[in-house]
């Protein structure tokens, strides 16, 4: 057997710190050691990271039942769990703009960006905070921005559609509306 | 470089795990899809597991060993649902002990306030029911079985849904419950197509296209449509969902012909004639979708057919005439995202710009709501 299967140094051991194998072998031995703690850190918080994807699927559930408060306090509980997870802080920070608790939700979706800076639906968040508080060209700056991560984003078109709608501008609501439609049938959210 | 010996064959056993494992997510993925109501028959009933008006949990498995389960979707603000419930409460009382069960799942709205459970339990109390009613807070079984008008009724015999009736339609009901007469044990009293399942293969070849199609495969999923009617030319859902295809890419002609070809072999199926009248209004043949979806929107409950009769009136210049029948859908179905987006179209096109913005947006809260 050669080739990919590196031959053991105690076949041959007079020649191995010379040999061409020998370094093959150290090679073999280090790529080794590096997957084995590669693995030992992913693994390292796998229950923990299980119960939070759970919490997170109950506080999903409790939020389509409407029981927003429920489903804060298990999003909370899987942000212990897991701090480094972005898409929990952004679902903590949906739920807090469904409380009307923008100063909180705006803390939340940019705790979601520091993790993840390319998380439209966090900027998208953070938009529909900033209309909440009724500042509209903040929102429209935060909007645009997350509009520009991905011209398909049916949520971000809600969220535009609903400021023009509150700066009476018809003709932009209702493009942006129209607009999220569009995207949302064509299956890019 | 050759990967012969172990890895060569670690390697092929790898590569045939793969891809049995792709073959098995798309196949699942496509079972768990659904298909649109009514045209749903043959497939699995999704599980799930509600809590009835005391907090009791109850689940569809639960009731794995009866003959059948009739799950019967109702709303409080639905004219047909206490007559409804209270039909179901009398056939509960003359079929006790046959096996077949019956559960009421209300879908009034997605938050559920204690007032409103007050309001659903006078009202089940007044109707006398004595059987499981469930509410389902979030509507994700509403929306799990596709549900298109409430009420709307689904069998569910071994795990599999075997009859849908949406609304309450006077002869389309009799015939339901003749099908569920006959299966607690009775001579049928009719004709029904209640007991027809489409065939396997068939369901498989459908469900396999589906999932090409969301894949934007489209070239793979023609011939497996095709395959699927040539299998089973009674299986309704591939005719519509290959017309759907031809629609997607701008074949309307092709589509008419497949829809046309389904009704030859059923010729009043609601989904099919529906799918036919949406055809016809893109091709412009407004005069004849009238006609055609008329016929299913005076006889049944099938809120496509509605919405889309309303679309072609307000294309044929009958605007009051038009909003009258989109209230009709919505009375059927306030759920459905697209009567909202057809009824805004039409109040663009109108120059009713903000009632527009105020349609649009309703339909795409309800697609982001429902859908996410």
């Amino acid at each position: 057997m050669s080739g990919l299967i590196p031959r053991f140094p105690c076949a041959r051991p007079l020649s191995f710190r010379k040999s061409r194998d020998g370094a093959v072998t150290l090679v073999f031995f280090t790529s080794l050691i590096v997957i084995f703690f590669v693995y030992a850190q992913a693994f390292a918080g796998a229950p923990e990271r299980e119960k939070a994807a759970q919490l997170l699927k109950s506080a999903a559930k409790f939020n389509g039942e409407g029981e927003t408060d429920r489903a804060i306090a298990a999003v909370e509980e899987a942000i212990i769990l897991t701090p480094d997870q972005a898409e929990a802080r952004e679902q903590l920070g949906t739920l807090l703009l469904k409380k009307k608790l923008f100063d909180d939700a705006s803390r939340a979706f940019n705790e979601a960006l520091k993790i993840n800076p390319n998380m439209r639906s966090a900027k998208t968040g953070i938009g529909l905070a900033l209309i909440g508080k009724g500042d509209l060209a903040g929102a429209e700056a935060a909007l645009k921005n997350a509009l520009t991560l991905n011209p398909y984003p049916a949520m971000t078109h809600y969220a535009l559609g609903l400021l023009y709608q509150k700066m009476n501008n018809d003709e932009k609501a209702l493009l942006h509306f129209k607009e999220g439609l569009r995207t949302y049938k064509e299956g890019k959210k | 470089m050759k990967t012969t010996g172990i890895l060569g064959g670690f390697y092929k056993k790898a590569t045939l795990a793969l891809l049995t494992s792709l073959i098995f997510l798309i196949i699942s993925g496509a079972y768990t899809s659904g298909a649109s109501a009514l045209l749903q028959t043959g497939s699995q009933a999704p599980d799930f597991a509600l809590r009835d008006l005391d907090g009791k949990e109850v689940a569809l498995s639960h009731y794995s060993q009866q003959k059948a389960v009739v799950i019967f979707f109702w709303a409080t603000w639905s004219a047909n649902s206490p007559k409804a419930l209270k039909r179901f409460e009398n056939f509960r009382k003359k079929y006790k002990d046959r096996g077949i069960e019956i559960i009421a799942v209300n879908a009034d709205n997605q938050a559920v306030s204690s007032g409103d459970v007050e309001k659903i339990r006078d009202l089940v109390k007044s109707a006398g029911v004595t059987f499981p009613v469930l509410i389902d807070r979030g509507l994700q079984t509403f929306r799990d079985y596709e549900v298109i008008a409430l009420p709307s009724t689904v069998v569910v015999v071994e795990g599999k849904i075997s009859y849908v009736l949406p609304g309450f339609p006077l002869v389309a009901t009799e015939e339901l419950f003749d099908y569920l007469s006959t299966l607690a044990g009775d001579k049928p009293v009719s004709k029904t197509d209640g007991g027809y399942k489409p065939k396997h293969d068939a369901i498989a070849d459908a469900n396999l296209a589906k999932g090409f199609v969301r894949k934007e495969k489209f070239a793979l999923a023609y011939p497996l449509y095709k395959k699927a009617i040539e299998k089973d030319p009674k299986y309704m859902l591939p005719y519509v969902e290959l017309s759907r295809l031809y629609c997607l890419e701008g074949r309307l002609q092709d589509a008419e012909e497949t829809l046309r070809g389904a009704l030859k072999v059923e010729p009043e199926h609601p989904a099919v004639v529906s799918e036919l009248g949406n055809v016809l209004i893109k091709e412009k043949k407004i005069k004849e979708a009238i006609e055609l979806l008329a016929k299913v929107v005076k006889e049944e409950s099938y809120t496509p057919a509605v919405y889309y009769y309303a679309y072609a009136l307000s294309q044929d210049g009958l605007l009051g005439e038009a909003f009258a029948v989109f209230e009709k859908a919505i009375r059927l179905n306030p759920f459905d995202p697209a009567i909202y987006k057809l009824r805004g179209e039409v109040l663009e096109n109108n120059r009713m710009t903000k009632e527009a913005i105020a349609d649009y947006k309703k339909s795409l809260e309800l697609l982001m709501k429902y859908r996410d």
